[in-house]
């Protein structure tokens, strides 16, 4: 045993330790890169223009100092009609229990405008349901409610374009 | 430097509050302007959003009472303009919320203030997938490194809440981004 051969009869290739650690860590990056969770990235790659934090304070300040342009509302009259009436039904069932022929001011001496500026101002205080209750609508007619009063050939017209069958309506048929 | 409660102070003052304005947009505008374009992804958006976050700020700071931060009382005058800001968008162009996030991340691929590349682009496809209250918490925990002290005091949601929706969030894009 004392003379055993100590000598490793065994050999490496060239360089083998010398580039054994970055071979190594090598594998080890590309091997695990098919299971490593994905990555998410940091770096979104939104930019913005040029100067653009520069200029924000005098862009808001601006906008800021803009003044408001004025919202003048549309205020279609039609529906004042319907008020209009209301109000002259509502007025007319008032004075009509104590009616007084001295009375000096009558309600055709009301104009439109006059009574729509009051509703304005001061709000009917009445629910659709409850002007229903007090309104005659035998007494109606579809004018009061309409400014233009549809023909004939507009009528036949809308139908055709709207109604999905014209001819099922048999318009030009007696029956 | 101000601390806050000197600059809400000056913000109320009528003598003091212009310039008290400036400090208070020069030093939130960008952090405040990327959480917006996180939201809207378009520069332009962001920008009009951002201002009327700062307009928002100015014309209601009588009504800061301080009960929170006034950075997260900010933050969530701007969470809650982008969100309002892409409803109406979304009903302008007669789409819903999914088809809209569809939409502006597709749009990304030609806006010129996006430089992405295919794993960013791909990034905000996968944040686009999530629900809007997880889109919201991934972005102000991953990208903005926010705290989830201070996310809960902007969104009102607990902690615990919170780091649930993070870890899901966080689980859903991982899974977009390995699928894809």
């Amino acid at each position: 045993m004392k003379n055993l051969d100590k000598k490793n009869s065994f050999k490496t290739p060239d360089g083998y330790f010398e580039s054994f650690t970055e071979r190594l860590l090598t594998k080890i990056t590309n091997s695990g890169s098919a299971e490593r969770e994905p990555n998410i990235p940091k770096e979104e790659g939104f930019i913005v223009p040029e100067a653009y934090f520069d200029d924000l304070h005098k862009n808001i300040k601006r906008k800021l100092n803009k003044k408001e342009a004025k919202v003048v509302q549309f205020r279609p009259l039609r529906k004042y009609y319907l008020v209009a009436a209301s109000v002259a039904a509502i007025v007319l069932v008032l004075f009509g229990i104590n009616w007084n022929t001295a009375q000096k001011v009558s309600f055709e001496d009301l104009a439109n405008t006059d009574i729509e500026t009051y509703f304005e101002n001061n709000g009917l205080g009445l629910t659709t349901y409850e002007i229903a209750e007090v309104i005659p609508i035998d007494d109606l007619e579809i004018d009061d409610f309409i400014e233009n009063r549809m023909d004939e050939e507009n009528l036949i017209e809308y139908l055709n374009n709207n109604i999905d069958d014209f001819e099922q309506l048999n318009l030009d048929s007696d029956e | 430097m101000l601390t806050e409660e000197t600059l809400v102070q000056q913000l109320k003052q009528p003598e003091s509050q212009t310039r008290a304005f400036e400090v208070l947009v020069n030093t939130y505008k960008e952090r405040l302007y990327w959480h917006i374009r996180r939201i809207v992804l378009n520069h332009d958006d962001a920008d009009d959003v951002l201002q009327n976050t700062f307009i928002k700020v100015y014309k209601n700071i009588d009504g800061f009472k301080g009960d929170s931060k006034l950075f997260s009382w900010m933050y969530r005058i701007a969470t809650n303009e982008s969100l309002s800001f892409l409803k109406k968008k979304a009903k302008l162009i007669g789409v819903g919320d999914v088809e809209l996030q569809q939409q502006l991340v597709g749009n990304l691929q030609t806006d010129v203030y996006f430089e992405g590349d295919v794993i960013q682009l791909r990034l905000q496809e996968a944040i686009a997938t999530l629900p809007e209250k997880q889109k919201l918490i991934f972005n102000m925990k991953y990208f903005e490194e926010l705290k989830y002290e201070e996310i809960s005091e902007i969104l009102d949601t607990t902690v615990g809440g919170l780091k649930a929706s993070y870890h899901l969030a966080v689980k859903k894009i991982k899974v977009h981004l390995k699928i894809d």
